[in-house]
């Protein structure tokens, strides 16, 4: 199968800032694929060389099978991390005007976006100035720009920010819609439980590289027992084999730095004397596990 | 082109559209109006319609001159004539007359002419109806023909030696018209630069410009703006001629002096060229100067240091006056900046041979036209250096580099 989105070898650096460095990865049709990373870990910088706001240094970029070009921007829905919409205007209008700049006139335009606007609870404050409008429903009036015109790629930069739970399971749900439609959907966020939720395929980005790259199920069985969920009480700060420990309903959940094993840390506690173990059992990694001993794991070895 | 007729619409609709301009484009006029109204009501209100009344001690009236009408058949207040002074001053008291003249005896040998009222120096226009009515008077014995036109007066007319333009005494619009249109254009410039400016720079800075340049191209993006902004421009352009066309027209039918103003179309018609062009290349330089700062605050340093290249002509204001086709009066002329308020200024003065028109109209045109296209050149560069601002070199390497 071809890829709809292909990214090999990009690099980019401002100043002396190397912000990408040697990014490749593909995007299938279809799938929904997460960028993920710490803040300024290069993500956005990545989806601007894409989608071709940004040249890059070196490397290449190949979308919807070849370079970016006019008549491709009409089959691309894209929201930008910070809200990208005219804020002294009013919301329909400018959906509008958005909406024809992807190629719509302005009657199917108008058609869709009543749909669009009832469904994200919009309607009613379809003449209110987008300025007027609170964080979430900024938010949301991208998500209908970045849809309206039915675009096949669709790339969303931290999708869920400033969104309310009852909101972020709205967009969670547009999205599954959106693959289920058969788009493809490049997700990029901070935010490792949405991931899990969405993704099935994710480039873990850190520092500007790409750290980790695959299938979301695969990687988690390679980073399987790189984590342990212990109940017990005393102090578990300072844990050798521990990268980081956070608690999780009453446990103490705990990420293992790269080669330490569960019998390690299971060894290390008993020989503490503030601490009392309850019981002890080995976790399945979560992204955000996975994430740490990366992320956190490297910067150890470099330590 | 369908999209970048949709910018250029909704970059109409969203500066058009704001109360700020709808009060400034319809009210400056209609402010202009008020004040003509007024100063028309002021005018014909307080015209004392009472008879004047005149002494003639030197005995130079003639005997049944009372001309009760101009040439161009204005009324002329009536003026009655007394015996002596007793009995003029008895008139003045009663509030028969509102004012009386005396001719001295001494009159005609230099003796000056005096006038008495009581409270309220009569109108201009009352003053020179007796200044008619003692020519006419003074002429009497004269014959019909040299009676006629030394009632006329000199009206002169300097004609250009190609006799491409005229300018004669009434003109005087030829001349106000210039600086008044320079005027405007200065201010279409300052709010509409300005305008743009900010415009370019929000959008940088509200991340906007991510979601357009993944829409459109920067040259639909651009010039889409730049066309919707011209045509703002336009429109006021527009609806202040319109203002200056239907005043006159409707001024001339109270006020005498306006009747004799001819429209200087040609002028007109070289301020509509002229004006198109001259508003393109401000807004190129505005985009290109929003594209290249982070942030407004720079952009508008930049800009008042811009904005002096086209109030440079007025600087030299002096030498259009004294020699205006002069060298400097010329390169004034062809620069592309300084075009458009040089030769409006100096319309109302000389001739401007047509070949500099025409040479400073292309120079402008062109000039324009690869201002905006820079504009679109260092919009993407600006684009690529997202967060940092682009110094000259950058800039100028941007507009030198091959498409892409």
């Amino acid at each position: 199968m071809n890829p709809t989105v292909s990214v090999s070898h990009l690099s980019k650096s401002f100043g002396s800032v190397h912000a990408v460095e040697d990014v490749s990865f593909e995007v299938f049709p279809g799938e929904i694929f997460g960028l993920l990373g710490p803040n300024g870990a290069g993500k956005t910088t990545t989806i601007r060389m894409m989608l071709d706001i940004f040249k890059p240094d070196r490397g290449e970029v190949s979308l919807l099978g070849g370079k970016m070009d006019e008549h491709k921007k009409d089959r691309i829905g894209y929201l930008p991390e910070e809200r990208g919409l005219y804020k002294d205007l009013k919301l329909e209008p400018t959906l509008i005007f958005l909406a024809t700049l992807k190629g719509l006139d302005e009657k199917t335009a108008r058609a869709r976006l009543t749909d669009w606007l009832k469904r994200l609870d919009l309607y009613d404050h379809r003449f209110k100035k987008i300025s007027e409008l609170s964080k979430g429903m900024q938010q949301k009036a991208q998500v209908i720009a970045t849809l309206v015109h039915e675009p096949d790629l669709i790339v969303i930069d931290e999708p869920f920010s400033g969104l309310d739970p009852v909101n972020t399971r709205l967009v969670e749900e547009i999205i599954r819609e959106q693959q289920a439609a058969g788009k493809t959907l490049i997700m990029s966020t901070h935010q490792m439980y949405q991931v899990e939720q969405l993704c099935s395929r994710i480039a873990l980005i850190d520092k500007g590289r790409v750290v980790l790259y695959g299938q979301v199920d695969q990687i988690k069985r390679e980073f399987a027992g790189n984590a342990v969920a212990v109940k017990g009480q005393g102090n578990f700060e300072g844990i050798p084999g521990v990268l980081e420990t956070r608690r999780v309903n009453g446990d103490y959940h705990m990420a293992l730095a790269p080669g330490a094993g569960p019998q390690d840390v299971f060894r290390a506690l008993a020989a503490r004397p503030d601490v009392k173990i309850e019981r002890f059992e080995i976790a399945e990694a979560s992204l955000d596990d996975i994430f740490i001993t990366v992320v956190k794991g490297k910067e150890a070895a470099h330590a | 082109m369908r999209k970048l007729l949709r910018i250029a619409r909704h970059e109409y609709i969203k500066v058009a559209g704001k109360r700020s301009f709808i009060i400034s484009t319809i009210g400056f006029p209609l402010f202009f109006i008020a004040v003509m109204a007024f100063s028309i009501f002021m005018a014909v209100g307080s015209e004392d319609s009472r008879p004047l009344g005149v002494v003639d001690e030197a005995g130079v009236l003639a005997a049944n001159v009372a001309p009760t009408e101009r040439a161009n058949g204005d009324k002329l207040v009536e003026v009655r004539r007394f015996a002596d002074e007793a009995a003029a001053q008895a008139a003045l008291r009663q509030g028969d007359i509102q004012a009386y003249y005396l001719l001295p005896a001494g009159y005609l040998s230099g003796d000056t002419v005096r006038l008495y009222y009581w409270d309220k120096t009569p109108a201009t226009v009352t003053q020179r109806d007796f200044d008619y009515y003692l020519r006419a008077n003074l002429v009497a014995s004269l014959s019909a023909e040299v009676r006629e036109r030394a009632l006329a007066g000199p009206v002169v007319t300097a004609r250009s030696a190609d006799g491409q333009q005229e300018i004669s005494g009434d003109g005087f619009l030829n001349f106000l018209l210039p600086f008044g249109i320079g005027f405007f254009f200065l201010i279409a410039v300052m709010s509409g630069g300005g305008y743009l400016l900010q415009a370019v720079t929000d959008e940088k800075e509200n991340r906007t410009v991510e979601v357009m340049t993944t829409s459109v191209s920067p040259n639909q993006l651009i010039f889409g703006k730049a066309l919707g902004l011209i045509a703002v421009a336009l429109t006021q352009l527009l609806i202040l001629l319109i203002v200056i066309v239907v005043g006159l027209a409707v001024g001339a039918r109270f006020v005498d002096a306006l009747q004799e103003l001819r429209m200087p179309w040609p002028l007109l018609l070289i301020i509509v060229a002229f004006f198109l062009p001259s508003y393109t290349l401000i807004a190129g330089m505005m985009i290109a100067v929003g594209a290249a700062v982070t942030e407004l605050r720079q952009g508008q340093q930049i800009v008042g240091a811009l904005n002096m290249l086209f109030t440079l002509p007025y600087f030299f204001v002096i030498v259009f006056f004294t020699a205006p086709n002069s060298p400097l009066a010329t390169l004034l002329t062809l620069f592309p900046t300084t075009a458009f308020i040089t030769i409006t200024m100096r319309w109302g003065m000389s001739t401007i041979p047509a070949w500099q028109i025409i040479a400073s109209w292309l120079i402008l045109v062109l000039s324009s036209v690869g201002m905006i296209w820079a504009a679109a050149r260092v919009f993407r560069a600006g684009m690529l250096l997202y967060g940092q601002r682009l110094n000259f070199k950058a800039m100028l390497r941007a507009i030198g580099a091959r498409a892409g």
